[in-house]
């Protein structure tokens, strides 16, 4: 049963659980939690609703992914949702869905064709599209008071076949290099190993000096998956090539990227790194187990809030130099579809448009980890990472200033289409990368298992 | 020009010049500026960095080739000029090719200092409160080691850190001195990179369905670096030219002659490198070629990063007439790509680019 991606150990104190639309969410123990899930799950895939209508009321139904901080769910259902439900009169029920298992409950309700009227994804849903609405209306309604759609939402959500945009994006999440300082000063890099080679030099001489490993996720999981995106794409490697062809072998950059993971989980990393779970990196981090990793920053959060002597030697950095630059995937794009067999789409559009409106609060409530897709809607952004009221030093930061010019949409160097997504849902990138440190393939027979796998998702969608 | 524009419209110095000169020959900047932008001047002055106006009067790069004999000057031009600066003018004017996909070989640039570890960072951030070592991170400047050693022997693989797994490790190059008299060829610098115009490839805007698509805002190399700094990027060839395909899927022999053919060779035997594209899709996509950064803590014992300013401009007066071109020759005294020369020479002299 996969969890949320909790955090602070065990962390799972802060999972919450709907119980009944418009309620405050009730704090549940982890076994409580598990027998819940454990009893949703036996019963179906899908949420029990009450009356779609009370007294002539309209309803909302929002599912959306459990964010990485647990209050951040807790305000967008008791505070943002509401506060927006009473504007339009309209009721709004909230579902948090661990991030693991989002596409599946996606995938139950297009079946059924129905369920919510607002399925809110960590990445973009493009295997979705065709039970989407159109959403340009939504990005031009908002071009009105906050400018044209930016670049990372233009190519998280829209088709260039269709013209249509898929989903709407709100907000990202950037993904930095968190490291411990002092491990790294150990190493003479108290500044960070800044690129992919003093990654896995530095990160050899720390282990060797201090035992403590590198921690970069490798598994199946969606840190896993956003960290060996990054690095195949930060050596050059493309799973599909610009126009959408299958390009994972079509060069040596994958084999590359393959052979360095594999060296480094050697040299610098731990054996346990490929088992971990759900937030398995910054559960090993917040424990000091680990020197390094890469993650949104509400690990660092955590920190801050569960142990400030660790936080405050916690820093971060932009991603890693590697061939093609400095560079990262969003640890999460929060991309919305309203179904185009939602029974209230209008409801659904106007939430969305609105939920602009609020970016700020989005910001400040997830702690900064939410960046806004909308940089006029935050504007001095710059201003509160260079003296954040948590951080210990309040500038640490500043280091994400930068952000969007370092982050590429998932499906760069193309659009986020349906194939790149399938396949970065199904985990193939981390189980070809997982298959060569584990010694079961080499890193050629897994380039080529793996784009015979891309093939054959490419031609499961080739008239999307 | 390009860089003259972005100098003028971003890259300016805030202080007041009292004394206007539109393109002024390069100096060394001030203990000041370096502390402004967060390098350490203490190291700075120490040997292994090399400092103009400290170290390396006399000697490499200056020689007989080229014609130099003091890299420096005194200069107390320098300083009215610029308040940045501090009174020695370089005369040592490293050419090598732009990294715009054409390989011109049009940028010139002041190779001031070498930066060996993170300790020559003092966190200090710049005046847009980022710090250089992170800026620096993004302007790449590709050095070309010569792997045959003394004794004949083709290295394929760089020593230290840097080594490719396409490669055996030993024997390796040394890779503790990026002098020119360490390079199999000219270097190749990302000038180019993140221009706010777009002219580097990046999206600025566009149009999508009804609406505007508006791209973020990017560092510029002269914009952003003010001091001119690089990221010293190594890059190499796995393969013995006299043995390109040590696996009968390897297809290097054929790309090394077709870029031999292209670009002429360099002092190893290898092709002369000159554009991104060159590098990344055709030696290294195919195992003959490889590309790294040396270790930051200072393990490899080279230089990491490059105190190393392009002049903006180098037409009308940005290359002074006592300046010398610090570039790669062979054996026989000849420059091993004489376009980088005869542009030197050019714009020197009537203070335009070769026709």
């Amino acid at each position: 049963m996969s969890t949320p991606a909790g955090f602070g150990l065990p962390g799972l104190e802060c999972l919450w659980i709907k119980t009944a639309p418009m309620t405050y969410p009730k704090k549940v123990s982890r076994r409580h939690f598990l027998r819940l899930a454990a009893t949703a799950t036996a019963v179906g895939p899908f949420f029990t609703f009450p009356n779609r209508t009370l007294a002539g009321q309209k309803t909302l139904k929002i599912a959306k992914w459990a964010h990485f901080l647990p209050s951040y769910d807790a305000w967008f259902e008791s505070v943002l949702a509401p506060a927006w439900g009473k504007q339009h009169d309209i009721r709004v029920v909230v579902d948090h869905i661990p991030a693991e298992q989002i596409g599946g409950r996606a995938m139950a309700e297009v079946a059924a064709r129905k369920g919510h009227d607002l399925f809110m994804f960590p990445w973009p849903p493009a295997e979705f599209q065709q039970h989407a609405v159109d959403h340009t209306e939504i990005y031009q309604s908002v071009a009105a008071n906050f400018g044209s759609i930016p670049l990372i939402a233009y190519k998280s959500t829209f088709n260039l076949k269709t013209k249509k945009h898929f989903a709407f994006a709100d907000s990202w999440v950037p993904s930095p290099l968190h490291y411990d300082e002092d491990c790294w000063s150990e190493a003479n890099m108290p500044l960070g190993p800044l690129h992919y080679g003093s990654l896995r030099s530095g990160g050899q001489r720390v282990r060797a000096k201090l035992g403590i490993p590198c921690g970069l996720a490798l598994t199946s999981t969606l840190e896993g998956n956003i960290t060996l995106h990054t690095i195949l794409y930060a050596f050059r490697g493309e799973i599909l090539d610009q126009d959408g062809n299958v390009a994972i072998t079509k060069n040596a950059f994958t084999v590359n990227a393959l052979k360095y993971v594999k060296a480094l989980n050697q040299d610098a990393g731990t054996p346990e790194q490929l088992t971990w779970g759900p937030s398995g990196n910054v559960r090993a981090m917040l424990s000091g187990k680990v020197s390094c990793t890469s993650n949104a920053i509400s690990l660092l959060r955590a920190a801050e809030k569960e142990n400030p002597a660790l936080a405050k030697k916690i820093r971060l950095q932009p991603p890693l130099l590697g061939s093609a630059g400095v560079t990262a995937f969003p640890h999460a794009t929060n991309c919305s579809v309203v179904w185009n067999f939602a029974q209230n789409q209008d409801g659904a559009k106007q939430f969305l448009a609105d939920l602009i409106d609020k970016s700020k609060a989005v910001y400040e409530n997830s702690k900064g980890c939410n960046f806004p897709v909308y940089q006029k809607t935050v504007p001095d952004l710059i201003v509160r990472l260079e003296n954040d009221p948590y951080a210990d030093p309040p500038y640490k930061y500043k280091e994400l200033k930068d952000a969007l010019h370092w982050t590429p949409n998932l499906g760069a160097p193309g659009f986020a289409s349906p194939v790149w997504m399938e396949v970065f849902n199904t985990f193939l990138i981390p189980r070809m990368f997982l298959s060569v440190v584990k010694g079961e393939l080499s890193a050629e027979d897994a380039a080529r298992a793996a784009e015979a796998e891309v093939k054959r998702i490419a031609g499961k969608w080739k008239d999307a | 020009m390009l860089g003259a524009l972005l100098q003028l419209t971003c890259g300016a110095p805030a202080l007041p010049q009292t004394t206007p000169v539109v393109n002024p020959p390069p100096c060394d900047f001030n203990d000041n500026f370096y502390n402004a932008n967060g390098i350490n001047v203490t190291n700075l002055d120490l040997q292994v960095a090399g400092r103009f106006g400290n170290f390396r009067q006399t000697g490499p790069p200056a020689s007989s080739f080229n014609g130099g004999t003091n890299n420096w000057v005194a200069d107390s031009t320098c300083s009215v000029t610029d308040p940045t600066r501090r009174n020695f003018r370089i005369l040592a004017t490293t050419g090598g090719y732009v990294d715009d996909g054409t390989g011109s070989p049009t940028d010139f640039i002041s190779i001031l200092a070498f930066l060996t570890n993170q300790n020559d960072f003092t966190g200090v951030a710049n005046a847009r409160n980022i710090q250089m070592v992170d800026i620096v991170g993004n302007f790449e400047a590709y050095a070309a080691l010569k792997q045959r050693l003394p004794n004949g022997t083709f290295a394929r693989n760089p020593c230290g850190t840097m080594a490719s797994p396409d490669a055996p490790t030993t024997p390796c190059f040394p890779v503790t001195s990026v002098a020119t008299p360490s390079l199999r060829q000219d270097w190749r610098f990302a000038t180019n990179r993140n221009a706010i115009d777009g002219s580097d490839g990046n999206l600025v805007n566009g149009t999508g369905k009804g609406v505007t698509i508006v791209n973020n805002s990017p560092f510029g190399y002269f914009c952003d670096d003010l001091l001119g700094m690089w990221v010293i990027t190594y890059f190499w060839f796995t393969v013995d030219p006299a043995n390109p395909n040590p696996n009968p899927t390897q297809q290097c022999g054929s790309i090394l002659a077709a870029l031999g053919q292209k670009n002429g060779f360099n002092l190893d035997g290898t092709p002369i490198i000159k554009t991104a594209d060159e590098l990344n899709n055709q030696l290294e996509a195919n195992h003959c070629g490889a590309e790294g950064q040396e270790d930051v803590g200072g393990a490899d014992g080279g230089a990491v990063w490059l105190v190393c300013p392009a002049i903006p401009d180098p037409r009308q007066g940005g290359i002074a007439p006592d300046a010398f071109p610090d570039v790669v020759f062979k054996p026989d005294g000849t420059p091993l790509d004489p376009a980088i020369i005869n542009n030197f020479r050019c714009l020197q002299t009537t203070g335009q680019f070769c026709n």
